[in-house]
Parts: C-alpha cells; structure tokens; sequence
C-alpha cells in the first residue's frame, strides 16, 4: 500500500520534469534541408518539433522510443499520387492511408485527379477525412483525370481552375496537365496560365509527342522555371535518344530550372532510361510514386521502394531523403515541411536500411539488382505514433498495464 | 505419366497447326522449380516442383522437366502454398458513407491482398440483402482479389449502430434469397456488433444459414448476461457456425486466466473458431494461454478496415507471424490460412494445390532476425520470424513480385525493351509493350 503511493508520488513528481512528449532517441538523424546528417536524439512536444540535438536525457520526455541503428528523417513527400476515390464506382484512385505511413510517407500530393468541377468531391469526401496530410495539383481540365474529358480543350479553363485554387489555398499547390494527344499545346498553356494567375508552378505528364510539341519546345519554351516535368526517366518523350544518349534538352531544361520529377507508375520507369541518365549524371529532383490500382502491385509497389531503387542505380541515401523531403517540400512551395525544424509539424519517419540481396523491377517487369533495402520502422504525424512496424514504441506484453488507455490513443 | 501425356498431346496437335509454335511446345505455363510445398489438404509438408496450365494446378511432384515449361522459376529456399485466404475484411469502400463498414470504414481490397500472398478474401457482412447487390456491382465485380461475402442479417449492412441494432431489419428470408441468388459468391451470414439482450439476430442469421445451407459468423457484439458467449457456441450456434473474433477477451473467451471451458465443449460440437484480429480484437493476454492450454485457432483472419490496417493487426502475413512466434508450426499456420478456411466457407476449390485445383499460388519467405508485434492495446511480444510474401499467383498469373524473381534482368533485354512478361504467366505486364509515346501510365 505504502510502496504504491509513494510509487504514484514518483510518478507524478517524474511527469512534471518531462517536458517532452515524445523522445526519438539514439537515430542517425539526416535532415537535409538542416544539413543534419549524424546521430542525434529528435524531441516532439504538442505534434511539434521541439529539439533536434545529441544526448537529450530520456528522463525529459513522458515516452522514450529507443531508434538507434536506424534513420530518422522528415516524414516523406510523395507529389505523384492518385487518392481521389470517386463517388460512383470505378477509376483509378487509391486510399491516401492504406498506402502512406506504411512507407514512411507523411504527406500526399494528388496529381490532377480532380480537377476545378470536382475538387470540392475531392476536398469534402476524401481530403477532409484522411490522416494523411494531403494536397493537390488540380487538374487543368475541369472534369479530372481520367473521365474522357482529357483531350478537349474547351474543358481547359484556366480562369477556373485558378479560382479554385485561389478558394483552397491551404490543399491546392500547382496544377497537372496530363495525358493529352495533341497536336497542339492547349493543355500545357492552359495549365501555364492558370499558374501565372496564381503564382503557383504546374506538373506536367506531357502525354504524346509530335515533330513540334516535343520535350525541347515544352523546357525551352513553354515551362517556367520550377515547373515539374514528371516520369522524367519514362523514355516515352525522347528523354533517352536513340544513340542510348540523354537528350539534351534535360539538362537545358534543367539549367533554366525545370524540375525533374520521377512519377514512378506503372508504365514511367524503365532502368534503359535510369541507368544512362545515371551515367550522364542526371539524377531527378524529386522521387514520386504515381501511386494508383496499377501502379500499386508492380514494381512500382511503394515509396520506400523507389528509394531503394534509386540507391541500386547510385544515389546515397542522403541523396534519396532529400529527393523525398525538403526537394518536394521546395518544389511544391511548403518550406514548413520536409524538414525537423524547431516548431515544425512532427512529421517524421524513421527507416531501416537492410542489407542482402534484392530485385527491383520496372515498368517492362525488367529486373535489376540491388543489396539495398528501405524499409520503415516507424512514422510519426503531427507528433503521433501512426505505424509502427516492430512495436518499438510499445513495451512488452508481460508489463503492459492492459486496464488502461494506452498512450496513443 | 499419364496425366503428362493428357496435356502434352493436346498442345503437340495445336503446336502442328501453328506458325509459331515454339511456345505452345511446353505443356506447362509455368513452374515453380525447387520450394517446399506446404497444402495441408494434401498432407504435403516437402520439396516438390508444382507446375501450372491454363490457370490450374497440372502436376506437384518431386521433379517436373523444366524443358516442359513455358516459364521456370527457381522458388528454391521458400515456401510455395496455396493462395492465402482471409474469411474476415471489410472491403465495401467508396460509397462515401462516414463512420460505416459499407462506405468510409472499408478498404478498397487489391492493395492489401497480393502483396502479402491473399488472393481470396470474404467480406464479411458489410453489406445486408438491401445493398448487396451495390457492393457486388462497385467492388467485387472491378476487383482482381476473389472476392466472397458472409451477408449481414441485417438488411442494411453493417452501416452503424442505428442499423445493426434494429431487430425489424433482421430477416432470414430476403437474406437467404439473396445468398441463395449467389450461390458461391455469398458463402456465410454474419451477425455482429448487436448491443440488446436478445437472440434475435443470431437465430435469424442461423434461420438464413439454414435455408440456404451455408455457415454463420458470429461478432457477439455487447457480452450480456441474457446471452452469454458459452450458450452461443454450445447450444445456438450449429457445427460449422464461425465465432470470430475468438482472442477479443471481450465476452469472457477466458476465464480466471484460463480458456472458457464452453470454447473447448464447442470444437468438439464442430463450432469453428476464427481470429478476426481487427482493431480491438486480439490481445496476447488471451491468445497466448489460450495456445498454451491447446486452443489454437481454426482459421486466421485480419478483420482488416481503415482502422486495424495500420495498428497491431497490418495485415495477413503480420498475422500469420504473430502466430508463428506464439509457438505454432509454419505448416499449421499455413493450414490455417489455407485449407481451413477454405473447408469452413464450403469452397474446397479454393485453399489447396490438388491437380486441377484453382492455381492460386503464394511464394513465402520466413526472415530470421529480431522482430516485434503488437496487439489492440498496443501491447509487443518480440520474436525472431517474419513471413514476408515474395510472389502472388492468382489463377496461375503473376500478380505480385517482390524481388522480382520471375523477371529477367534488364542488361538481357534489347535496347528499349517494352515488356518481359507474357500473358501465360504474368498478370502485371503481359502486354505493355509497343505503346511507344503513349498517354497513360
């Protein structure tokens, strides 16, 4: 009895020390737009971040989680996703969380599955209701991806779609053009225009090419600095020529400062293509998914999947952190995430680097070798534990004070 | 010999009349060279080639000439059994319905089946006789998964207190005439989540099996003293009634720390007894003395929804490990994710690697390293295996790959390679090639 009280009075003389509510201690932290790429203890208190520093005491903070041999980074950015369920049946979309936190990925941007007629669907029935952290590049035609609508010009409607934008700030981040036959460039200028009247860059899928409308024009003339060229390593769009060389429009693109976005899919990556731009030494800004029902299954599978594809053709993983956080974070203008700075939302995914022999696949089913491997441990939304693949924020069953709440809840 | 030549003469007699017949040559589609077969319907528990064609299993034997087969993967070091199978998901999604298993509660099924060897599922019981057909015409006809369904006795489905709770909605006639309409597609009634002291919709729901002659599965909803958990599985319920949701603690599944007698009473009457871990629905307290006392259960099921999805439960081979690492045998686990649950929803086409069977195949991998697994309250119990799904057939088609081990390396591939596959084996790219500068991805 008496042990009991004193033990509560421990407890809650302890509770007043700790100023943190959550501890991740002991990982290798990389936080590229910090420059912090070392082992370092990350402190979270009310869904922010409050210290990122070495040797933070664990008596600080009401729930330790022990990290070491891992890396601690900020929560992923995917900026190619499709998760605009539609109301009646069919298309392509996916469920933002039954794919994101499971790969470490914190904040998904849609890619012109909605367009200016059906944002408000997209923002009432699904956005406002996911965990995940979602934004959206809307659509430059008013009826969205994928409802035949795609290649009439008259549904592309630039006055529109910048309202829209305008009306949802806090969700909308740049406009999609995608998918267009041509001949012409009514969609890119549509989407060019709609991005002037509101400052906001476009990301294109610069669907078919013609002698005219063709990758060199799309970079040199038509696209602003900061515009998004994604499946950047697809080969569909002349970005390998036929000598096996890059085609220079890239790398002139890149010098005006187009962004190269990957945009994975089922049908944008083929190691033909990676491997010599590797080799050139053109590497993507930015990794994205183009996570949909097709893509999801094939070697696409998820972002941590990506990442370690890109870690077998040669980038480090510094290199693929930043091409999945404070890169995206820049490109879609959020300076707030991707990154652990003090006061920042806690968005946070901590990732295990396996070693041994693995296959990763491209959008042919070709396979190429890797003995690299990311997986994710644990992530972590506005603070809060949301997939914990090993229980390493949980404690054992055999002391687990089964009667009450749990922490996370 | 025999069964060699029944496919081999066929396929001679075609190849003649073909211009191109290299392919058709190979009697077998593909081959699964060198994995250790696990198909508890068939007491295999050894190394054996299993070979496919036309979507069945052809042959399983201890060596198959890889020369007869169209495609040959080396699975050597894994685990081939039959596709797995999961009788407990919520999968009737996009309705747009808030805080209901027939709209928001439910997952679109295909992301969280192959990826981890399922390729049948049932639902179960998110859909009543009312909305059956919606469910029907919006998920399971535009799935890849095989998709069966327990229906719920309530007419409405399982749409949420207001519903699931209204006695008048609970009728055994329209629900059997509905599950007798889709025979083999509706294989089961469920009741659950029922907060009133009555019987009511356990006997409609067992009235429904009845007429139509297949199994109730059992969430007891509220633990009342007018119907206690022991009465429901030794008296109300018939030999081949599920109860589900058998590790939950929740309606006295232990007692004074031990295993409720009426549980052991009942597997004797013939009642089954289903994991449906879920989000609040399994907890190593009960399920670790329950498999010590030698209760372990008759099938294993992930109760998956968007709230279990990302907690203790994750997924079917989460599952699986978790009861790997209680102690179980990878050959009873795979019995129990296999065979068993195909047995207790009467389609024993499906769960087993039989010549002829259905080829859903799965490809396992057990890891060996230091791995950790929660439970509802977020409670670990640390272990040293982990099952990990390396490849999914479904109706002998490659429908996931996690390492690539049916794919040739790219350097063997012409200069601008459009595609690897071939629709005899592979359902991911069998066809993608000379789109050349297409539109869609």
């Amino acid at each position: 009895m008496r042990l009991s009280i004193a033990l509560a009075l421990g407890c809650a003389l302890s509770a007043q020390a700790q100023t943190y509510d959550v501890l991740l201690k002991g990982g290798h932290v990389i936080d590229p737009k910090n420059g912090i790429d070392r082992v370092m203890d990350v402190a979270i208190t009310g869904g922010k971040i409050a210290r990122v520093a070495a040797g933070i005491n664990s008596s600080e903070a009401k729930k330790t989680v022990d990290v070491a041999g891992l890396y601690v980074t900020p929560g992923l950015i995917d900026i190619h996703a499709h998760i605009y369920l539609w109301k009646e049946a069919g298309g392509e979309g996916t469920q933002a969380d039954s794919h994101s936190f499971r790969s470490g990925v914190t904040t998904m941007v849609d890619a012109g599955s909605s367009g200016a007629k059906t944002f408000p669907d997209f923002r009432d029935r699904i956005i406002k209701h996911s965990k995940t952290r979602i934004l959206a590049f809307l659509n430059i035609v008013g009826a969205g991806m994928g409802t035949g609508h795609e290649d009439d010009p008259a549904e592309m409607d630039a006055q529109a779609a910048a309202k829209t934008a305008k009306d949802n700030p806090d969700i909308i981040v740049g406009f999609k053009t995608a998918h267009y036959a041509g001949p012409g460039w009514e969609s890119v200028e549509g989407a060019v225009r709609a991005g002037d009247l509101t400052g906001l860059p476009v990301m294109v899928d610069f669907g078919r090419i013609n002698a005219t409308r063709n990758i060199n024009a799309l970079f040199l003339d038509k696209l602003r600095p900061g515009d998004i060229f994604t499946h950047c390593f697809s080969g569909h769009r002349e970005e390998l020529l036929s000598s096996g060389k890059m085609n220079p429009a890239m790398e002139a693109g890149r010098k005006r400062g187009i962004i190269f976005d990957i945009g994975h899919g089922a049908g944008s990556f083929y190691w033909y293509v990676a491997v010599p731009a590797y080799a050139e030494h053109f590497y993507p800004d930015s990794i994205s998914t183009d996570l949909h029902i097709n893509s999801m299954n094939a070697g696409m599978k998820d972002m941590a999947n990506i990442m370690s594809k890109l870690m077998s053709l040669g980038s480090s993983l510094q290199d693929v952190v930043r091409m999945s956080t404070s890169n995206p974070a820049k490109e879609i203008r959020r300076p707030q995430l991707g990154n652990l700075d003090v006061g920042a939302d806690a968005d946070v995914a901590v990732l295990r680097l396996d070693r041994g022999n693995f296959g990763f696949v491209d959008s042919a089913g070709a396979k190429k070798s890797g003995n690299q491997l990311l997986v994710c441990e644990l992530t972590l939304r506005a603070g809060r534990v949301v997939w914990d693949l090993n229980g390493r924020a949980s404690q054992d069953w055999k002391t687990f004070p089964y009667q009450k709440e749990t922490w996370k809840k | 010999m025999e069964k060699i030549t029944r496919f081999f003469l066929p396929a001679i007699l075609f190849g003649a009349g073909c211009l191109f017949a290299q392919p058709q040559q190979q009697p077998y589609d593909l081959l699964l060279q060198g994995g250790h077969v696990i198909d508890a319907k068939n007491n295999l528990d050894a190394v054996r080639d299993v070979a496919i064609r036309d979507g069945k299993i052809a042959a399983v034997a201890q060596r198959i000439d890889p020369a007869q087969a169209f495609k040959v993967v080396n699975v050597n070091g894994l685990y081939v059994t039959p596709g797995l199978i999961d009788i407990h998901v919520h999968v009737y999604a996009g309705t747009g319905e808030p805080r209901s298993y027939a709209g928001d509660n439910s997952l679109y099924p295909d992301g969280y089946t192959f990826r981890v060897g399922v390729t049948t599922v049932a639902d179960a019981g998110c859909a009543g006789w009312r909305n059956f057909e919606d469910f029907k015409q919006r998920i399971i006809d535009r799935s890849k998964t095989r998709i069966l369904a327990f229906i719920n006795i309530v007419g409405n489905g399982m749409r949420g207190a207001k519903f699931e709770d209204d006695l008048s909605d609970m009728q055994a006639k329209p629900t059997a005439e509905m599950a007798l309409k889709h025979k083999g597609l509706i294989i089961g009634v469920k009741t659950a989540h029922y907060s009133g002291p009555e019987w009511t919709p356990v006997e409609q729901a067992v009235e429904a099996g009845t007429i139509a002659n297949i199994p109730v599965m059992v969430d007891f909803g509220a633990n009342k003293k007018e119907r206690p958990m022991s009465e429901l599985v030794t008296k109300k319920l018939r030999p081949g009634d599920i109860y589900t949701h058998c590790y939950s603690g929740l309606r006295d599944e232990q007692v004074d720390g031990h295993v409720n007698p009426a549980m052991f009473e009942a597997r004797k009457r013939g009642v089954i007894f289903d994991v449906g871990h879920g989000g609040g629905s399994f907890a190593w307290r009960i399920a670790v003395p329950a498999l010590k006392e030698g209760f372990p259960p008759d099938s294993i099921s992930t109760d998956i929804h968007t709230g279990s999805m990302n907690s203790g439960m994750k997924d079917m081979a989460n599952l699986m490990s978790k009861f790997l690492v209680m102690g179980q045998s990878l050959k009873d686990v795979v019995a129990e994710s296999t065979w068993h649950p195909a047995r207790e929803i009467k389609r024993e086409d499906l769960g087993n690697l039989s010549l002829g069977a259905i080829a859903d195949v799965t490809v396992l991998r057990v890891e060996r390293g230091d791995f950790g697994y929660t439970d509802m309250y977020g409670a670990r119990l640390k272990g040293n295996q982990r099952i990990v799904a390396e490849l999914t057939l479904k109706d002998g088609k490659v429908v996931y790959d996690l390492n690539g081990i049916t794919r040739p390396d790219w350097t063997t591939l012409p200069p601008g390679y459009r595609q690897s596959g071939d629709a005899r084996w592979d359902a991911i790219t069998p066809g993608r090639g000379g789109r050349g500068q297409t539109t869609k991805q």
